[in-house]
């Protein structure tokens, strides 16, 4: 089975557009403005699944689907939020003359949650040219990834599942929350099969990829651990596939300091590493015998995160160059010290000249415990990487 | 990708997006985070009231393959102008701010930077356009946050290390 990654950028941008008109009945329903984020999909494992909801409580209301695409989806917010949410829809409801207000509170967030995810999944059924059923809605209250339906979670450990994630925020009110999909899993392989081959990805080797991803971090780590004597651990890895445009909001727009690399070979393009202010300057400190006296991010900042982020991205990449049998380059290093948004707008335009969406592989590693943090974003060129992963000899399953 | 409009009713701000143009009418406030090699580009009709900010990615449509025309600077800004149209602007009217374009990285591959071709393609649309150009502050080495105030008919810069420009 293979997946046409334009397919799989038709599906994210009506999951967008779904996320949009999920927002707008939520500001109707409830007069908040919300902002969609960004959506993005990614074929995840249960490791990752876990990884992802692990030590979270959430609140949630599921909806299943069936016909013309068949699966679950969620919306979902974390238990803090739901107080905030119920006291705005309270607020909004003009019949309030239920038995308890826990139980209206309930019911108002499953009618919520059915509305939002009905507009949500509104253009799918247009898009792919059948009915799309929906049950009933259910309120679920859960911890850590049983938040997701328990066939999604079956599927996860047997061969991944497609997660769909657009992640909504209030744009004047402290809200956010998730809208996750999840479909059914040989039947959106078949409608992710595309025509044309040169843009094709066999469906396994996505998974692969993943496993992939994780080791090029865990390396990474490995070497901040050795230059710096701190305790690293990989949080999360996980790659995504997003439109360019929202990767730089993904990274968010604080302040970070860094280290940005072109990449050549196949495939080609971009791997950056970023620290937030205060563990690059940790790690810079631990660095230097004695320790660094440097008042905020100067020279002696920039020499030591250039040659740890060379260092990591050398680890990174060789992973990558083993598995594909292919070879990697990589730049000297850009020096970045900026906002996160910002420091990724050339990243982007760069690939933009010759793609829409990207593969994000993402990994946030922690440093000293969770004193310190490292992301890594890889952003390789879409096509040559469905090339280097269709190059591979077949697998065994 | 979006095309949206607000009316006087509406929020006091719009955030726009990578790739994205937000027309308004009124007082509401355009905002836009992230422009680094990129350019925000600001058209207001203070006549009519109609503003709109494009944040646009790559200075010609003709490089890529791509069908968004909001990421290019060609192809987003005429495609603004026609939504401020829509939304009552006159064409003759409009005034305009360049903001962005700067040189963050640099890698050998690289003939002028996308920052760099992206400002002299926003100036060479707009002077074909005949818009005249009320404020810049393009080029440098640092990323920008920019918000447009129609009322005060002016555009505040933020930079990473805190300073704040009104242009």
């Amino acid at each position: 089975m293979k997946v046409d990654i334009r397919e799989l950028g038709q599906f994210n941008h009506l999951a967008s557009q779904g996320a949009e008109r999920a927002a707008e009945s939520l500001s109707q329903l409830a007069g908040v403005e919300m902002d969609v984020d960004v959506t993005d999909v990614s074929l995840v494992t249960e490791t990752v699944l876990a990884e992802t909801f692990a030590d979270r409580s959430f609140v949630g209301v599921e909806l299943g689907l069936e016909g013309g695409l068949e699966g679950e989806t969620v919306l979902a917010f974390e238990r803090e939020r739901a107080l905030k949410l119920q006291d705005l829809l309270m607020d909004a409801a003009i019949d309030t003359d239920s038995d308890s207000e826990s139980t209206l509170a309930k019911s108002s967030v499953t009618e919520l949650g059915n509305i939002m995810i009905g507009g949500f999944i509104d253009g799918w059924a247009s898009h792919l040219g059948t009915a799309i059923n929906m049950t009933p809605p259910r309120y679920t209250e859960a911890n850590g990834p049983r938040i997701l339906p328990d066939q999604a979670i079956e599927a996860a450990k047997k061969h991944g599942v497609f997660l769909f994630e657009s992640k909504l925020r209030g744009m004047d009110v402290d809200l956010d929350f998730s809208l996750y999909m999840l479909p059914e899993y040989r039947q959106f392989v078949q409608l992710l099969s595309g025509n044309e081959s040169s843009n094709q990805i066999p469906v396994n080797r996505l998974s692969t990829f993943e496993e992939l991803a994780k080791e090029g971090a865990g390396n990474a780590a490995g070497q901040i651990g050795m230059m710096t004597g701190l305790d690293t651990s990989v949080d999360v890895s996980r790659l995504r596939f997003v439109p360019l445009s929202g990767v730089p909001k993904q990274v968010g727009n604080d302040q970070f300091v860094g280290v940005v690399f072109e990449l050549t070979g196949l495939p080609s393009g971009y791997l950056v590493v970023l620290f937030d202010e205060a563990s690059a300057k940790t790690v810079a400190s631990s660095m230097m015998p004695g320790g660094s006296e440097e008042d905020g991010i100067g020279t002696m900042t920039e020499g030591a995160i250039k040659e740890l982020g060379n260092i990591m991205t050398s680890g990174f990449i060789d992973g990558w160059a083993n598995v594909l049998q292919t070879s990697i380059e990589h730049s000297p290093p850009n020096f970045v010290h900026d906002m996160g948004e910002s420091i990724m707008s050339p990243v982007v335009g760069k690939l933009g000249q010759q793609q829409d969406y990207a593969f994000v592989i993402d990994s946030a590693i922690e440093i000293d415990g969770q004193e310190g943090q490292c992301d890594i974003y890889a952003l390789p060129d879409e096509r040559e990487l469905a090339r280097a992963l269709s190059a591979l000899p077949a697998q065994t399953e | 990708m979006t095309t949206n409009r607000s009316s006087d009713q509406g929020p006091t701000r719009r955030k726009v997006g990578i790739a994205e143009y937000v027309v308004v009418t009124g007082g509401t406030k355009l905002v836009t985070s992230g422009v680094g090699s990129c350019l925000g580009i600001v058209l207001h009709d203070g006549y009519n009231n109609v503003s709109g900010l494009i944040h646009v990615m790559l200075p010609t449509a003709e490089e890529s393959r791509d069908t968004n025309q909001a990421k290019f600077v060609d192809s987003g800004v005429p495609m603004l102008i026609e939504a401020m149209e829509e939304a009552g602007a006159s064409r003759r009217r409009l005034r305009a701010w360049v903001v962005g374009g700067s040189e963050m990285l640099s890698f050998s591959s690289d003939g002028d930077s996308i920052g760099k071709r992206n400002i002299a393609a926003a100036k060479h649309v707009l002077s074909e356009l005949r818009i005249d150009v009320a404020g810049t502050d393009v080029g440098g080495n640092h990323g920008r946050s920019m918000t447009f105030d129609p009322v005060t008919e002016t555009v505040t810069i933020q930079t990473a290390d805190d300073t704040t420009q009104t242009i």
